[in-house]
């Protein structure tokens, strides 16, 4: 599936300009990780965490700009001159990731498990630290967007190049 | 009771939800946005999170540092103003996530997991959208990692008794 691609600084504008949208209707900072806690809540009653303090009422903001990214993506889908259908393509890292279905899923999902905790554990997203946090100057912001930076890219060294 | 005529029933009606659920729907229609605009930078591709981390082509680099500059000169101006916010009536508040214990060792994980599956918890959903179904298995990854994390803070508040983590009204007892 090939979207059109804007060039980088006209992407970054939209989205620096997205950013402060968001600040001035929403009155808030934008942030993704924080809505799957909701989506946690909502499916599984027991679980104590998610049903209080920040979350004691599931059905927020935060549910609601979740529900509308992939109707974004959708909507990009749309209007690129590819038709919109399903693929299973991952382009560069199909060299890199296991080969067979099963095991390609296993590693997905338990990248996604590492996902979801580090986001947990470090407060918030790449969008919630060095996207919002970074234009806001917050130091523990700026720490963390630095460490997902350097984590990632030693990941994808490994990844990559067989020593 | 007093029954207004259909059709001006009907206009409050529409009034009074569009009131109530007002930030909701501004919120699905600002998601609406950020779907596309990470789709349109490139955030959805997968060869773009590769090439950046190998320093073939810096398309997302050039992305995220355009927006934060361009966000920080909007936050100064919303401060200096002292902009009110359309939905909630109030001063914009810039809330900073504060400092929390395991921010760094949380932030490493979260590294691993992006290189992983090339995709953050913003763009999966917008993957998603645009079919590529691979997405799927690190939506349901996300899910059961920020469960996992919930089980552990009613873990840790229920100093550490497995039997009661799950039950509800748990974390209320001594």
């Amino acid at each position: 599936m090939d979207v059109i691609v804007w060039a980088g600084w006209l992407g970054g504008l939209a989205i620096g300009f997205f950013v402060i949208l968001h600040f001035w209707l929403m009155g808030k900072p934008a942030g993704c990780s924080t809505g799957y806690g909701n989506v946690c809540g909502l499916i599984c009653k027991k679980m104590q965490y998610y049903r209080e303090g920040e979350y004691s009422n599931p059905n927020n903001t935060k549910l609601w700009f979740l529900i509308g990214i992939p109707l974004g993506g959708l909507l990009s889908a749309l209007t690129s001159p590819e038709p919109w259908h399903i693929t299973f393509d991952m382009g560069m890292y199909e060299d890199i990731l296991p080969q067979s279905d099963a095991a390609k899923a296993i590693w997905l999902m338990f990248g996604g498990m590492l996902l979801g905790f580090g986001a947990r554990l470090a407060g918030a997203c790449t969008t919630g630290h060095a996207l919002v946090g970074g234009a806001m100057m917050n130091p523990p912001s700026l720490l963390a967007g630095a460490v997902f930076f350097i984590s990632a890219f030693v990941t994808t060294q490994l990844l990559f190049f067989n020593f | 009771m007093y029954k207004f005529p259909l059709l001006k029933s009907i206009k409050l009606f529409l009034i009074s939800f569009s009131f109530v659920y007002r930030s909701n729907f501004l919120a699905l229609l600002m998601g609406l946005m950020f779907g596309f605009l990470m789709s349109r930078a490139g955030a959805t591709t997968f060869d773009y999170h590769a090439k950046m981390f190998l320093m073939i082509d810096f398309q997302l680099m050039e992305v995220i540092v355009t927006a934060v500059i361009i966000a920080m000169i909007g936050v100064f101006l919303l401060k200096k103003f002292h902009v009110r916010a359309v939905t909630t009536g109030a001063e914009v508040d810039f809330v900073k996530k504060p400092y929390q214990k395991g921010l760094i060792a949380g932030a490493m994980l979260f590294g691993i997991g992006w290189a992983m599956t090339a995709s953050c918890p913003g763009t999966v959903p917008a993957m998603l959208g645009e079919g590529k179904l691979s997405a799927l298995f690190v939506l349901g990854g996300l899910l059961l990692g920020t469960m996992a994390y919930g089980v552990l803070q009613s873990f840790i508040a229920n100093n550490g008794r497995i039997r009661d983590t799950l039950k509800e009204d748990s974390c209320d007892r001594p």
